[in-house]
């Protein structure tokens, strides 16, 4: 069966400076050729570091950004060459908070968006009222959107991104900056869509419980480049040997946990107390010899804990560091 | 239609507060009653052979009148451009419009558009507030005969307006140099003293302006002159309309190839 998306060797890189013609600039390299394919009806995430490329690619996949290199189709359509087939059958929640417009009711923008993706009047009646009801805000349709919390405004972005019923649904960080309860309002919301109406998503993530919990398969990407994907389980098979530990210090610099041991990552920085935490995938045995170089490059061990690996784990074993928010 | 939701939505982001609208009129009139003032002082007195003489129409305050209310809908377009598209742009807006199948160009000259229509509608306020208050002699014929000057001029200001368009998505914050260049053409194109006052260069350069042919037109139509003493004012804007509105489609073009590139919005 076609892959809903397919992406071959994708490179982009941006001009730091306005290109006037003929004027030199310097370039940025934010994807450095990356290939994946998604599968109808997965749920497939993207996970890195803040500048890792994620929303570049989303906006290659969503024809808001040509590739410098390469290709990528989504439901057969090349990005590029077949752009507006592509954006009937797609769509996205962006990036950020300001992606509707905020003088408009929930119920206006949705409206707008429904007549630029071309969905008849009568349809859109219905659907507007259905997807207003599917994230709870139908109360209050009629409210500015500049009111909302940024939950609110984020689920009415989710209703947007269904607007035209796309097959294939592109989300960027859909849960950053949220609220507890409003992230996990999404990611239940998000994974409904999956299971119960088929639809294939791609999302992108900091946070690797969400990519964990939530993905089928997930590509770790950092630096422009994928360093693995697979599935979760297969993932943390990367970091199944050995023991995952983590180690609170205090009066360590983060400069010096490379010296400690190559393994160890900084997870969590503590300024106000002073402390780190520090997180690696050690082998058996090598736990006190760690402890003990601690000790002796002056740090102060609060605690040692053996932990379940994560994610998190594979990152720091495949980058030496640690993925923070 | 897409175009119509463009401009539901600009009419309802703007008509939803009504002080806005009503210190949008304020505003328009404060303008227009100054510089009437301030010319009727130049001139010594409301009426001027010399204006007569060099443009058909001897009031200045229906002189000015018309001029200046062309004025601020022709540079409408502009706005639309350089606060309107920008807005959109900054906010991330813009680019939920170019995800949609809508595309951008239709967006970009929907907008520019609305916001025409929009200053129309303040600015048919501030042209009656202004026949009444100064006096201005007006018929129903005259009004009815300048529309279709008005529409082709409607046209000539959305194309040569939307060369901003280009310009905005690529070096984005161009509002304050855009602001210099609307009130250059308020007194270059013989809104407020005839262009006979100015040197000859500037005249030349006061033509490719459709403004200075559009108001000049409408003038003599509303005094009650026929069509035939503006074949030379249409001439100019049949030839200026295409002109800019192939410039304008090229610039929209090479901005949005550049946008792919670079990328919209905040960088
Ligand atoms: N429009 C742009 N112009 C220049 N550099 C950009 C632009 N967009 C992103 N970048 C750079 O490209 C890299 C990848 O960015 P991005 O795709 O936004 O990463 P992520 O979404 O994973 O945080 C970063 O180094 C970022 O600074
Ligand atoms: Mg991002």
């Amino acid at each position: 069966m076609m892959p809903s998306i397919e992406v071959k060797d994708l490179k982009k890189s941006y001009p730091k400076r306005i290109s006037l013609p003929f004027r030199r600039v310097e370039w940025v390299e934010a994807l450095k050729g990356i290939s994946f394919k998604v599968r109808k009806g997965e749920l497939f995430g993207l996970l890195g570091p803040n500048g890792a490329g994620k929303t570049t690619t989303i906006k290659i996949l969503t024809t808001l950004l040509e590739p410098s290199w390469g290709s990528a189709k989504v439901l057969g359509y090349d990005v590029v060459s077949q752009a507006r087939e592509v954006r009937r059958r797609i769509n996205l929640v962006a990036e950020g908070e300001r992606t509707l417009y905020w003088r408009l009711s929930a119920y206006e923008n949705l409206r707008y968006f429904a007549s630029i993706y071309y969905v008849p009047k009568d349809e859109a009646e219905k659907r507007i009222r259905e997807l207003l009801q599917l994230v709870g805000l139908w109360e209050r349709r009629n409210d500015l959107v500049m009111g909302f919390s940024r939950g609110m405004k984020q689920r009415l972005a989710i209703a947007k991104a269904l607007i035209n019923d796309p097959e294939v649904l592109f989300l960027d960080e859909p849960t950053l900056g949220l609220d507890v309860q409003s992230a996990l309002f999404v990611r239940e919301f998000v994974e409904r869509l999956v299971s119960e109406e088929g639809k294939t998503v791609l999302l992108t993530t900091h946070y690797m419980a969400e990519a964990e919990k939530l993905c089928d398969r997930i590509a770790i990407i950092d630096g422009g480049r994928i360093i693995a994907l697979d599935t979760p389980e297969n993932l943390k098979r990367l970091v199944s040997e050995g023991e995952t530990v983590e180690i609170r210090v205090r009066n360590l610099r983060p400069e010096k946990v490379k010296e400690i041991d190559e393994r160890l990552a900084v997870s969590e920085e503590d300024p106000t107390h002073g402390t780190l935490l520090l997180r690696g995938n050690l082998d058996e045995e090598d736990l006190p010899r760690v402890v003990e170089r601690l000790i002796r490059a002056g740090a102060k061990v609060l605690s040692v804990e053996r932990v379940e690996p994560t994610l998190e784990d594979v990152f720091i074993k495949l980058t030496g560091r640690a993925l923070r928010d | 239609m897409a175009f119509l939701a463009v401009m539901e939505k600009e009419f309802r982001m703007f008509f939803r507060y009504p002080l806005r609208v009503v210190s949008s009129v304020l505003v328009g009139l404060v303008f227009l009653v100054q510089f009437v003032y301030f010319g009727q002082a130049v001139l010594g007195g409301r009426y001027s052979s010399i204006l007569h003489a060099s443009t058909g129409v001897g009031d200045y305050p229906t002189y000015a009148l018309i001029g200046y209310v062309l004025w601020w809908v022709s540079v409408s377009p502009m706005e639309a451009s350089v606060w309107g598209i920008r807005r959109e742009l900054q906010r991330g807006t813009l680019e939920s419009n170019v995800a949609s199948p809508m595309g951008l160009l239709e967006m970009v000259v929907s907008l520019a558009l609305s916001w025409m229509l929009m200053d129309s509608a303040i600015m048919a306020v501030v042209f009656l507030t202004g026949v009444i208050a100064f006096g201005v002699s007006l018929s129903w014929v005259a009004l009815l005969k300048a529309l279709p000057i008005v529409g082709l001029a409607f046209l000539a200001f959305l194309g040569s307006g939307l060369v901003f368009a280009g310009l905005v998505m690529v070096f984005k914050n161009i509002g304050p140099f855009a602001q210099i260049f609307e009130f250059l053409v308020l007194f270059i194109s013989g809104v407020f003293f005839p262009l006979s006052t100015l040197p000859a260069w500037v005249v030349s350069l006061s033509k490719l302006i459709p403004l200075t042919h559009s108001a000049s037109a409408v003038r003599k139509l509303l005094v009650g002159m026929s069509y035939l003493d503006v074949t030379g004012e249409v001439t100019w804007l049949l030839v200026l309309t295409p002109l800019y509105w192939l410039a304008s489609y090229a610039l929209f073009k090479w901005a949005e190839r550049t946008a792919r590139v670079m990328g919209y919005g905040g960088y």
